[in-house]
């Protein structure tokens, strides 16, 4: 059957931006409709999204600052997603890897800086890979599917956070968190601003798992894993070993997200601290295509939106949870997949 | 520890429970069809928030129940559209409808905070009219949980007893066998996403109306994993759904009790008992074919069109 | 697949009128008895100019206030809501900003910088959890003036207000005393903290001056807000044979409603409003009633004479207040707490006054002396007749 693939005039790289700014475009229409629905004006809502994000130096330092935990957090998706694991786990490995770094905070609260935050690290890596672990043992051994382990044991980790807490670490002063970090335990900020240094680690590791990926033998391997198993296996590559490592080195990227959260945000362990943090990192990766600059601007756009509805909710008079409305029909219209006009779909 | 407080702690866990038990058949459902729902979080927030609001405006519970329902059977039609129209990733869709849900029950609710609302009647049974009145008060329940118990009853024989439970079960297992046979997996799905709803939105509008009476943001507080939890523990089989819901939500009634006789046993750690009990047995049945999940459950069908 | 096509479509309107639906104003319930303060939950808005305005343009000075859950949760929040809302009552040109559910800790700085940002001058932060945000802010913003409600910080431009509970805890506790049958009080409380530790020593105090048999068990919900688990922890109190149920949480509305239904007595706390959930087995309950303070403070802004004051006040000033009885209790209690309450304002009866002995029966009050107020706040024990554990 030959039919005029009109596709094919436009270049690749115009369809795939257009595609975006359509779905973008679609996502900002659904919810202008939910706010006019509300009596709202939506212009006047993505108008003060707008200025209090990309409008002002300290709105956008506060973007970078939502931004940080997920380009962690779907870093520690999208690792092993190569491998064809899908780690649904990274909100436990987060707090697990708070745990251990607040640990290491109180503990040895007199070091100094230089000391204490290598170590607070070290320890943050150290929790989230121990939490992932069971998960990939039990995936490598072919008992339980990662993601309903790591499912289950992201329900676990912050009960074990409170158990800390309320069992070890707080005054009777304060309430379900610990005492507030020295300053030697704080994440240094950068500028005047709330953005801590975990950014850049953040785009690090992204520039290292692009070049892992792309350039070395490891990456390659993980690739045949993830593209055969069976093959991998008969080829030699240690199947297993890979599945536990790559598990292991997920979780302790969600552990430092957690790790930098705690000590660089907020300066405290707070019970229940994350709200959806490692699901909003699995949502970014997944956007993205698993690919680091697909992360990097995923995570920006992301936490434009969060950011944004900070203002909404003192201007628009709408609770600031509604902001999720605006993130979750992005996430709709691009699991929907919606193609544009020029486009056939294949059967 | 008395006869009565136990007796207690089996009247708080019913009391508590039913809400988590009408969830999981809902999720149980769903899942026999081969459909996970990751974002059962927010399909119960907001139902529970249609609910309650519902009932506060209203004046009666009933009409809360109803609106509860119908709101979870849309939620979840709208993770039917993503993934069986659109074939998206199930567990991306799960955890958008998630987040969907949170800011949605939040501007639900809003109005409704603190709202008084006429709850459901407490009524004991005709039988145990006669005890004394404070093993009496125990055991007043009302109406959706003396419904529960037959609910899952019904589940259960749908899914293990008709034509349509064993289509529905087949397309879980092997949709393209069931295609091949002559039935629609997509149009199964939906009709299981749809009667999952229901059964999700009866769950939280328990939750809103009979129980907590009562509505704040993240109300749910993780019940819709604690469901999910619960759906892999009762091995995707209604009846025993019953235990493990009466298993989970008696743990914290009992925890309660424990308090209060001075023990020490802390609250967090056995609230991990329950998923680790799930990973445990999980762990236990080491993958063995005959008490494995629906074997489609997570994949996406792409359809033979 | 034509039939698939249209169920998609359906599902698509369906959601639709489901938002539609939700977010359709149509029926505005009032949710609120009416109290004898401020007006109804509405939050007010940061449009242009407040409606009366003197003789410039523009409010003379904008206060910005954040709470840590809902303004209408007939608790905590509402009576702060209504505090603050008392301001614009008693000083027509200030312009409220206000947010709800303000995340804790780091969380609410983005809120706050917003605020001042959009010309607050004044910020009320109400919620605990928000005070060392509120700190750091304030060492950025000399010219901001930050009140915080419940800690323990102060600053140059950073200080302190609250109530007063436990006197009125004990009178409560008085009334509970009187009017248990099984000598057992039920307290949901949020957090083993040292001021709910206090709160709950007060009520065991003032019940056992009444009845000696009266114990007081505490059940925690280990979350501010949780109201499937207020109702978990109410009855499982009920069924532990309490019949009086009080608790120290943020919304007072769960727990109530549930000692309603179940037939058993109630006594409110956070704000006057809760008593709407107990039309019949209320007893009385406490509310915070901070206005008028909240109002002299602001007019110090204006004139510039703010001073930081670590502020503490109670129901003799006006701070706390109490809600009228229910319509089960006998005149006689009543008496007796009005009496107690005259004792107290006048100095007379001191409620954390030795001697004083905890569970364990070490004296933690010797006679002759009395509990301080900074001691009060890190309390880690609970009085003799409490079950539970303090820690």
């Amino acid at each position: 059957m030959s039919s005029r693939d009109r596709g094919r005039a436009w270049p690749r790289g115009l369809q795939a931006a257009l595609r975006y700014v359509a779905m973008a475009v679609l996502a900002l229409a659904l919810f202008a409709v939910i706010l006019l629905l509300a009596g709202k004006d939506p212009i006047q809502a993505y108008r003060d999204i707008f200025t209090s994000t990309l409008g002002s130096a300290y709105g956008l330092s506060e973007v970078f600052v939502t931004m940080t935990p997920l380009l962690l957090t779907a870093l520690a998706v999208a690792l092993p997603s190569r491998l064809g694991l899908i780690n649904v786990g990274g909100e436990g490995q987060l707090y697990l890897g708070a745990l251990f770094a607040t640990w290491g905070a109180l503990r040895f609260s007199a070091l100094p800086a230089w000391l204490l935050l290598p170590l607070m690290i070290v320890l943050g890596m150290i929790g989230g890979a121990l939490w992932a672990l069971p998960a990939g043992y039990l995936r490598a051994r072919g008992i339980v599917n990662e993601t309903i382990t790591t499912l289950l044991l992201n329900v676990v980790a912050p009960s074990i956070v409170a158990y800390f807490v309320f069992g070890f670490w707080h005054s009777p002063m304060d309430t379900n968190k610990t005492a507030n970090f020295a300053a030697a335990a704080r994440l240094p900020t950068l500028g005047g601003t709330r953005i801590n240094l975990s950014l850049i680690f953040g785009v690090v590791l992204l520039a290292l798992f692009w070049y892992v990926m792309a350039r070395t033998r490891w990456g390659l391997e993980m690739r045949a894993i993830g593209g055969n198993p069976g093959a991998a296996r008969r080829s030699g590559i240690p199947v297993a070993r890979y599945l536990v490592g790559v598990m292991m080195a997920a979780g302790a990227l969600a552990g430092l997200a957690g790790m930098a959260q705690v000590s660089g945000y907020y300066g405290v362990l707070l019970v229940n601290f994350s709200r959806g943090l490692g699901y909003m990192g699995f949502l970014v990766s997944w956007l993205a295509g698993g690919t680091p600059l697909g992360i990097v601007v995923t995570s920006f756009v992301v936490a434009v939106i969060l950011t944004g509805g900070n203002l909404l909710q003192l201007t628009g008079d709408v609770p600031y949870a509604v902001i999720n409305i605006l993130l979750a029909t992005t996430l709709f219209v691009v699991l929907a997949r919606p193609s544009l006009p020029r486009r056939r779909k294949v059967a | 520890m008395t006869p009565l407080a136990l007796l207690g702690v089996v009247s708080s866990a019913i009391f508590s429970g039913t809400s988590l038990l009408y969830a999981t058949l809902g999720e149980i459902v769903g899942e026999r069809s081969g459909v996970v729902n990751l974002g059962l979080e927010g399909v119960l927030l907001v139902s529970a928030a249609a609910g309650f609001a519902a009932s506060a405006a209203s004046g009666t519970p009933y009409l809360g129940i109803l609106v509860a329902m119908i709101a979870g059977a849309l939620m979840n039609l709208i993770l039917g559209y993503l993934v069986v129209s659109r074939r998206a990733n199930q567990l991306a869709s799960g955890l958008a409808l998630m987040f969907f849900g949170f800011g949605l029950s939040a501007w639900i609710g809003r109005d409704y905070v603190g709202a008084k609302i006429t709850g459901l009647p407490r009524l004991t049974l005709p039988g145990l009219a006669g005890l004394p009145t404070l093993y009496g008060s125990l055991l007043r329940f009302d109406p959706l949980i003396y419904l529960v118990l037959p609910t899952a009853a019904l589940v259960w024989w749908v899914l293990f007893r008709t034509r349509w439970g064993l289509s529905l079960r087949a397309v879980g297992e092997a949709p393209d066998t069931a295609f091949a046979a002559g039935r629609n997996p997509g149009r199964i799905r939906y009709r299981a996403l749809l009667a999952g709803g229901l059964l999700a939105g009866l769950g939280a509008a328990h939750l809103s109306i009979a129980y907590a009476m009562n509505w704040t943001e993240y109300m749910t507080a993780g019940r819709g994993f604690i469901a999910i939890a619960l759906v892999i523990f009762s091995k995707w089989h209604p009846l025993r759904a019953i235990v493990g819901a009466l298993l989970f939500s008696g743990a914290v009634a009992f925890q309660l009790l424990l308090q209060s006789s001075g023990v020490q046993v802390s609250p967090f750690l056995l609230n991990t008992v329950p998923y680790l009990l799930t990973l445990g047995v999980l762990i236990i049945w080491g993958g063995r074919r005959r008490n494995a999940a629906p074997a489609s459950l997570g994949r996406v069908y792409q359809g033979a069109e | 697949m034509k039939k698939k096509n249209v169920l998609s479509s359906l599902a698509v309107l369906a959601t639709a009128a489901l938002v539609l639906a939700a977010c359709a104003p149509a029926l505005t319930p009032q949710p609120l008895a009416p109290t004898p303060l401020a007006p109804t939950s509405l939050p007010a808005e940061a449009t242009a100019a407040p409606t009366a305005v003197p003789t410039e343009a523009g409010p003379c000075l904008i206060i910005g206030a954040l709470y840590g859950g809902p303004v209408n949760d007939a608790g905590y929040n509402q009576a702060m809501h209504e505090s603050v809302m008392a301001i614009k009552q008693n000083i027509d040109c200030v312009e409220i900003i206000e947010a709800e559910n303000v995340p804790e800790e780091a969380g609410a700085t983005s809120t706050m910088e917003n605020m001042i940002q959009q010309g607050a001058k004044m910020i009320i932060a109400t919620a605990f959890n928000h005070q060392y945000p509120a700190l750091e802010l304030s060492k950025k913003y000399p010219d901001v003036i930050f009140e915080h409600a419940g800690g323990w910080e102060m600053g140059p431009n950073f200080a302190n207000f609250f109530g007063n509970p436990p006197d009125t805890w004990y009178l409560m506790g008085k009334a509970a005393g009187m009017m248990t049958k099984s000598n057992k009080l039920g307290f949901v409380a949020a957090f083993p903290l040292g001021w709910t530790s206090t709160f709950i020593n007060a009520f065991e105090l003032g019940a056992q001056s009444v009845n000696p048999e009266a114990e007081t068990t505490v059940a925690y919900t280990f979350a501010w807000g949780d109201a499937a688990k207020e109702a978990d922890a109410t009855n499982s109190l009920i069924n532990q044979g309490a019949d009086v149920i009080t608790m120290h949480v943020d919304s007072p509305a769960t727990v109530i409603s549930t000692a309603e239904s179940r037939g058993v007595h109630s006594i409110g706390f956070q704000s006057l409003a809760a008593q709407q959930f107990a039309p019949q087995h209320w007893i009385s309950g406490t509310g915070y009633t901070l206005g008028d303070k909240l109002t002299w403070l602001a007019s110090t802004v204006l004139d510039g004479t703010w001073q930081p004051i670590f502020l503490r006040c109670g129901f003799q000033d006006g701070c706390m207040a109490f809600a009228p009885y229910g319509p089960e209790v006998p005149q006689e209690v009543k008496d007796a707490v009005e009496q107690a309450k005259t004792d107290i304002a006048a100095g007379s009866l001191v409620v954390f006054a030795g001697p004083i002995v905890d569970q364990e029966g070490n004296t933690k009050v010797a006679e002759g002396e009395t509990l301080s107020a900074d001691a009060m706040g890190s309390v880690d024990w609970f009085v003799k007749g409490v079950n539970g554990s303090p820690k």
